[in-house]
């Protein structure tokens, strides 16, 4: 495979004057001199937040529909996709008085999600069946423990759309909410 | 193996004739990640360079094997993580041999636009962490710079910044952002008017360039023996374009230069880099304005299953030829994967090119080896 | 009635003078940590330190603090002594050399003419020298007691090289001495209140002068003694505590007195170029203030100038920056002061 393509770069000797490094290096301090009042590239971060694109997989939300009720039907299809291994879930039969709460007969009494573990790689919000699980354009906070990354149901949940109206539309963002699921 | 003590115990004697030995990494400016260099020095030249890897050893290819065939692309992310799109490329590919799927010709003008943006965005970082390495801060910021503007298109059409995922086998996974063709416009003008500032700051500058020229010397004999790829064989004037060589997608359609440089040297090395930029911006322009309609994505099964047999397929990455191997059992799940990465190889090389060569030198070559630690462990 | 002779008034004053001086220099060290930081952003298209105070002014008594509240470690393997005795000697050889500077004219107070010059005395420049070698300890003692190899190498490049580029300095100043016939600071600014700067003499002979400052003060290009990529921050690796903020502060204290010595020697110090100042009427201490300020601006730039260049470009190679040293700049400096002693015995017939 050696070819006879290979092009000569060029590996004279440093003249007299360049072995001053003189020149060069003023060449280069006018570049960085002219960088010097030029618009800055800096976000100011706690106070400027730039924004993220509509399809950034960040942090996973779980869904209501319209009157409030929890999407999921703890079926484990997204627990089976992920890559990562990252979410836990126990599912339950919804009671009799609890359909205001839960839309389907059954329920996620248990839903896990490691963010340590997550890769945002979305495969969770394809797999799932009932738009119950969707990835928003925000990403984990920090903490100080390995345990708070384990995010449990509460954490999740998207907030209540009768309830606390503003909060959800917040959380929602720009997500489209499907009638059917 | 070795266990920790030993390691430390056996580079804290004296080797022979009084050499000293100094442990460079794992945690070290230099090494760019956690690569553990036993140096023996004599005085400032170098004796010996003996890297000790597996600090980041995360078994990706055992790990593959427990994850269907959509799911362990998404883990090779994490291998070369700044050629994570060209990573999961080659992993498709090679589902896609095993499934015998046409790709649709907009996926594959999709796939090779982020490669080559991939491929931009890798060089730029290896050339401001060059930079660094010789001791320039500046050029470090104007890189990430220009290399945040990459990211934002990425993220605008994937979703992820720096492990993409948009690749999926038949395709990929989104359609492409309504503004990815200007945007893109928008980053070739500015990447076109930054370029001298480049070459002025860093490729001109003569104490950069007399750190760089007959340094580190790799004989394209030696380049071959050692398996070297990508930029550091080409350095050597060794031809191993995988896109020229065994073109996959729709590269043997394109036209592009493989850059090759005779000198095997540092600087050789850099002004391949240097140029495949420039290549990949050329591509780009061909592609941009001509992105076929049509579907993104071929229609492929739930659940994948690879016939009963071998695989091979390679791609170019940022740093050299990506080979993914996978052996099916007609299961879901490949039996056994094997990555052939770029690093590796090249990392191999270290060890013949530093011999002689002062101390300051080794950043110097490591940094146009370009080295990323993870792809090497994986 | 021996100590009864003595002035002690003069005593009095000169103790002062130190004290400013020295408060000084820390102040001016302190902010020029400051100036780096903000310089090297906008030289990166980045904003600098902003968050402790406006513009984050207060952000260099932070980090003061910070470094006087963290955790000191001295190595069990250490040479305890010596690891104390590096840093130490590397603040104080810092903060000697100021002791010759003259800083501007007489001030006239309380009826005495007070000069604003430490001490005057007629090897003023020896005395530069003498202290500025000694700097090398700080260097070489701190790095070989922190008993680490890349300490180890840190210290030896250091040391040979500000040996090496010591030799280049002193040549390159050797013109300038032989055009004032004097090694007295004052004197060498009265020459050029009256003849004009040295640096239009001697253009060559302030480059080779600033290069070598600049491997004084183990600046980039010249920081072979720190440079972090090779040998992980070099002599100070294993420090911490407030006596790596001793090694830290010594770096831009050197910085700025060596910026004070080029605007002594080649710039005119507190010498308003194409002005004559006397002639303004004013009395002597409005004078001497204006000079203290047109001092300290010529400073400024010097340091701004050191910074600039440190963000700049690469670092040489050890080898490189020897082969510089003695094959470059010591030829450079000898021809030039040839070059001057010819052309001053010609002037003179």
């Amino acid at each position: 495979m050696l070819t006879q393509r290979a092009k000569q770069v060029d590996r004279r000797p440093m003249t007299g004057l360049e072995s001053i490094y003189l020149w060069n290096i003023l060449k280069g301090m006018m570049i960085t001199l002219s960088h010097l009042f030029k618009k800055k590239a800096t976000i100011q971060y706690p106070e400027q937040k730039r924004t993220f694109s509509k399809v950034f997989r960040g942090l996973q939300v779980l869904n209501r529909d319209a009157e409030g009720r929890e999407n999921c039907t703890a079926c484990g299809l997204c627990a089976v996709a992920c890559p990562a291994e990252a979410i836990t879930m126990e599912a339950a039969e919804r009671l009799s008085g609890e359909e205001h709460l839960y839309r389907e007969e059954k329920y996620a009494v248990k839903y896990e999600i490691n963010m340590l573990r997550c890769i945002f790689c979305g495969f969770c919000e394809d797999a799932c069946p009932k738009d119950a699980i969707y990835l928003s354009q925000t990403f984990a906070p920090a903490n100080y423990g390995r345990k708070g990354f384990i995010y449990k149901k509460e954490d999740l949940l998207i907030p209540h759309p009768i309830e606390q109206p503003e909060a959800y539309k917040k959380a929602l963002g720009e997500k489209v909410v499907k009638a059917d699921g | 193996m070795y266990r920790q003590t030993e390691i430390i115990k056996d580079a804290s004697q004296p080797g022979i004739e009084g050499d000293m030995v100094i442990n460079v990494g794992p945690q070290h400016p230099a090494t760019h990640g956690v690569l553990h260099l036993v140096i023996t020095l004599n005085g400032e030249t170098i004796k010996k360079v003996e890297p000790h890897l597996g600090y980041i050893h995360r078994s990706i290819e055992k790990m593959c094997e427990s994850l269907s065939y959509r799911q362990f692309i998404y883990v090779t992310s994490r291998m070369d993580y700044l050629s994570a799109h060209i990573n999961n490329h080659a992993c498709a590919l090679c589902v896609e041999k095993g499934l015998q799927v046409e790709i649709p010709p907009r996926a594959q003008v999709i796939r090779i636009l982020m490669d080559e943006l991939t491929r931009i965005a890798s060089h730029e970082l290896w050339w401001g962490a060059m930079a660094m390495d010789l001791g320039a801060f500046t050029p470090f910021f104007h890189a990430f710079r220009e290399r945040e503007t990459i990211n934002d298109i990425m993220e605008d059409t994937c979703g992820a910044r720096l492990t993409m995922n948009y690749i999926v086998p038949g395709g990929v996974m989104a359609d492409l952002h309504p503004d990815f063709q200007k945007k893109t416009k928008e980053f070739i003008q500015l990447y076109k008017r930054k370029i001298h500032e480049y070459d002025e700051l860093v490729t001109g500058n003569i104490i950069f360039q007399n750190r760089m020229k007959g340094i580190g010397y790799l004989s394209p004999e030696d380049a071959v023996s050692y398996g070297c790829t990508g930029p550091t064989a080409r350095g050597s004037g060794v031809s191993s374009d995988i896109r020229k060589l065994y073109p996959y997608e729709i590269y043997d359609k394109l036209e592009f230069d493989e850059v090759l440089e005779s000198a095997g040297d540092s600087f050789a090395r850099y002004m391949i880099r240097i140029g495949e930029m420039q290549q990949s911006i050329r591509i780009i322009e061909q592609l941009i304005d001509n992105i076929p309609e049509g579907d993104f994505q071929a229609k492929t099964k739930a659940v994948l299953k690879l016939p009963k047999g071998e695989y091979y397929s390679r791609v170019e990455t940022a740093r050299g030829e990506l080979g993914v191997y996978i052996v099916s059992e007609n299961g879901t799940t490949p039996y056994r994967i094997k990555f052939r990465s770029p690093g590796f190889s090249n990392l191999s090389v270290l060890d013949h090119i530093a011999r002689g060569s002062k101390l300051g030198d080794l950043v110097a070559m490591m940094g146009t080896l370009d080295l990323v630690i993870p792809d090497i462990d994986r | 009635m021996y100590l009864l002779a003595l002035d002690w008034w003069l005593i009095l004053e000169k103790c002062l003078l130190v004290a400013v001086v020295v408060a000084l220099s820390f102040f001016i060290a302190m902010y020029t940590t400051y100036a780096e930081r903000k310089v090297a952003a906008w030289l990166q298209d980045r904003r600098g330190p902003n968050r402790a105070g406006p513009f984050g002014i207060f952000q260099p008594l932070a980090d003061g603090g910070k470094l006087f509240f963290k955790e000191e470690i001295i190595p069990l393997a250490s040479s305890r002594f010596l690891f104390i005795l590096g840093p130490s000697m590397a603040m104080l050889t810092a903060l000697l050399t100021s002791a010759v500077i003259p800083w501007s004219t007489p001030m006239h107070l309380f009826g005495r003419n007070i000069s604003m010059q430490i001490a005057d005395i007629n090897i003023g420049i020896l005395y530069v020298f003498g202290v500025v070698s000694l700097g090398v300890y700080g260097i070489l003692v701190g790095g070989w007691a922190s008993n680490n190899k890349f300490s180890l190498l840190a210290a030896i490049r250091g040391a040979s090289q500000m040996i090496s580029y010591e030799l280049a300095m002193g040549l390159a100043l050797i013109a300038v001495l032989m055009m004032t016939g004097s090694l007295q600071m004052s004197v060498i600014v009265q020459n050029q209140v009256q003849h004009g700067w040295h640096i239009i003499y001697q253009p060559l002979g302030f480059v080779i002068f600033f290069v070598c400052a600049l491997a004084e003060c183990n600046r980039t290009p010249f920081d072979m003694a720190e440079c972090e990529n090779e040998l992980n921050f070099g002599y100070h690796q294993e420090y911490s505590s407030m006596k790596l903020g001793f090694y830290l502060f010594a770096e831009y204290i050197n910085m700025f007195i060596s910026s004070a010595v080029m605007v002594t020697l080649f710039f005119g110090a507190y010498d308003i170029p194409f002005v004559n100042e006397a002639s303004w009427g004013l009395n002597a201490n409005w004078l001497a203030i204006i000079g203290f300020i047109v001092f300290l601006a010529k400073t400024f730039f010097f340091l701004f100038v050191f910074i600039w260049i440190r963000w700049t470009i690469p670092r040489f190679r050890y080898d490189q920056l020897m082969n510089l040293g003695w094959k470059k700049l010591i030829p450079l400096a000898l021809a030039n002061m040839i070059v001057t002693a010819v052309v001053m015995l010609l002037l003179k017939k």
